[in-house]
């Protein structure tokens, strides 16, 4: 995992002060960035006093980069084109989250393909270790949508 | 115009379609199967979709996926290219109704000439004369006999779905005529899923000649002259040449106002190609129309001047036939080699691989239509097209002496070509006077006069 440069972490920081930006995100084969100023979610974190306006830094590992135990973790792959969804519908919760354990006909997500809701099934059975695609978001055939251990 | 078209299709001819699409300023999106990645139209397309596994039918036939991308990537057209969905009504009638122009013909149009009983029906009624033949489908091997006998033999037996030189039986007598018929039907039927064949008179060493149409959604019809394709191997097509060696000014203008007719009385729209038999008399029989941009549309291009696929995008676009086209005249004289990924000495064994150089001929008149490049893996999965080489010339000879330096140059390593076959047809007499038919390939292979050229040009690489 490649970390970027503090200077250029600073730098960042202080372009995003000075146009009043408050989310900064940056994914590149390997990682991906993302700054935050202000804190919008406090109840999850509980931040030292005097540092609430700092920018939170979350540095993820993107799903390029080599996890450490690849060899247990098997790929939940698209069988079709379209668009992914977690959730059943708009407003619902999402079928499956880090740490489900699930089984071969466990119903994972949605893609939706011509105005068609397809069920995907998760087709193997263990714990979901990684949601990978993006809710939302077009993905085409073979591309990984989660990794089970 | 459109803003963005979807490539239904992969190799030479996706390339193809998105030159003409960056010539115009259209975006464009490739859908690709996994054996597809570093296809270079993949690559050069603006944006690209993986759809499925690499077999034809777990991806480039798989119309829901297509749409699926269609829709994710937002895009005005479809273009599909040839062979795949491209002559598929019903993918054409999925298209329609989900409101994303189809780049050929309306589905109604492509129905009525893609049976091609059907459109021996339609060739009738418009007046253009057909292989004398079987009024419909043969029913049973005892009116086939029937229907033989009046025709006379040869009889060729063919299928009401096939096309493109597959689904074909001959049969020479009467006794050969009932187990061709059988194997005929049974082909039809897994090759097609319908057993449907129909009867025409088998016309002996014939010329294959076939006119270019072009039709605008405003009514007008234009021909832009024949090819002739008559050198094929084993009902496929392998160089064609335009002009056609036997065409003369009035035969032209017959089978062209012909075409132009029966192109009218079904309503056609866009590019279409309506292919006939000439005898030796000069007789010419409509056999078939194919719906889709052809293989070979190069050499008209390159003989009337005007880009075809770019043409075709217009008229999807609901533009009128660019007066360039409306007017073509024929220049001079074009000559297309298909270049297969086959060994020639192999009796044309396919032969995918790495291609571990490729140095492609160049100069003047030369023109190379092809999708690979040094270090290119050709697939197994598809058709062994890998490349086009047309040449123009002044004259006939011109053109064939100009393919013959160009195939010698043309240098391909790690997977066996047919460049050594194509140079020894350039090389050969028969060829060079313009005197061969359908049967030119089998009786030369057959005669062992063909010597396979070794390429003029050893580079080093």
């Amino acid at each position: 995992m490649e970390l970027k440069d503090l200077k250029e972490i600073k730098a960042i920081i202080d372009l995003m002060k000075k146009n009043d930006l408050s989310v900064f995100e940056i994914e590149k084969e390997g990682f991906r960035l993302k700054l935050q100023r202000g804190t919008p979610d406090q109840t999850t974190t509980s931040a030292p006093p005097g540092t609430a306006s700092l920018p939170k830094i979350a540095i993820i590992p993107a799903e390029t980069g080599k996890p450490a135990d690849t060899s247990s973790l098997k790929d939940i792959v698209s069988p079709m084109v379209g668009t992914f969804y977690r959730a059943g519908s708009p407003d619902g919760v999402p079928l499956v989250d880090v740490g489900k354990t699930v089984t071969e006909d466990t119903v994972v997500c949605i893609i939706e393909a011509m105005k068609v809701m397809n069920e995907i099934k998760a087709e193997t059975s263990g714990v979901i270790a990684e949601v990978v695609a993006e809710n939302g978001k077009p993905v085409q055939f073979g591309q990984v949508l989660f990794r089970v251990r | 115009m459109f803003e963005k078209v979807l490539i239904a299709n992969r190799g030479e001819i996706a390339l193809r379609v998105i030159r003409a699409c960056k010539e115009l300023g259209v975006r464009t999106l490739a859908v690709y199967s996994e054996a597809d990645v570093d296809s270079l139209h993949v690559q050069l397309a603006d944006e690209s979709i993986c759809i499925g596994a690499a077999p034809s039918t777990e991806s480039y036939l798989k119309i829901d996926r297509i749409m699926s991308a269609a829709e994710i990537g937002d895009v005005d057209a479809i273009h599909p290219g040839y062979g795949f969905l491209a002559e598929n009504p019903h993918f054409a009638e999925v298209c329609e109704s989900c409101n994303i122009k189809f780049i050929g013909p309306s589905s109604r149009a492509m129905q009525a000439m893609g049976d091609k009983n059907a459109a021996r029906v339609f060739a009738r009624k418009a007046g253009v004369p057909v292989t004398p033949g079987s009024d419909g489908i043969v029913e049973t091997d005892s009116d086939a006999i029937k229907i033989a006998k009046k025709i006379g033999y040869p009889i060729m037996i063919k299928a009401v779905a096939g096309g493109g030189g597959r689904g074909m039986r001959t049969a020479h007598n009467e006794p050969s005529l009932k187990s061709a018929f059988h194997s005929a039907r049974h082909e039809a039927e897994k090759a097609f899923g319908n057993e449907q064949i129909y009867l025409e008179k088998l016309i002996l060493n014939p010329h294959h000649v076939e006119f270019q149409i072009v039709a605008d959604s405003h009514g007008h019809v234009v021909h832009l002259g024949e090819r002739d394709c008559s050198i094929q191997r084993r009902n496929q097509k392998v160089i064609e040449e335009c002009p056609s060696p036997l065409m003369t000014p009035g035969l032209r203008k017959k089978m062209g106002n012909d075409a132009v007719k029966l192109a009218k009385s079904v309503g056609y729209e866009n590019a279409g190609t309506i292919e006939f038999l000439v005898d030796q008399e000069r007789h010419f029989y409509f056999i078939e129309m194919n719906t889709r941009i052809q293989v070979e549309h190069t050499i008209t291009e390159e003989v009337y001047a005007c880009d075809l696929v770019k043409e075709q995008i217009r008229i999807a676009a609901g533009q009128p036939l660019s007066p360039h086209v409306a007017h073509a005249t024929p220049r001079l004289h074009a000559i297309e080699c298909r270049i297969n990924a086959e060994d020639p000495e192999k009796d044309f064994q396919p032969s995918p691989g790495r291609i571990a150089f490729y140095y492609a001929p160049g100069g003047r008149g030369v023109r190379i239509d092809s999708h690979v490049y040094t270090g290119y893996s050709v697939p197994p999965y598809y058709d062994s097209l890998i490349a086009k080489i047309i040449t123009v010339g002044a004259t006939r000879i011109n053109a064939i002496d100009r393919m013959r330096r160009a195939l010698d140059e043309y240098y391909i390593t790690g997977i066996k070509t047919t460049v050594p076959f194509h140079a020894a047809i350039m090389r050969s007499a028969e060829f060079r006077d313009g005197n061969y038919d359908t049967g030119f390939i089998e009786r030369v292979m057959s005669s062992g006069k063909l010597e396979l050229s070794t390429p003029a040009t050893q580079l080093r690489e």
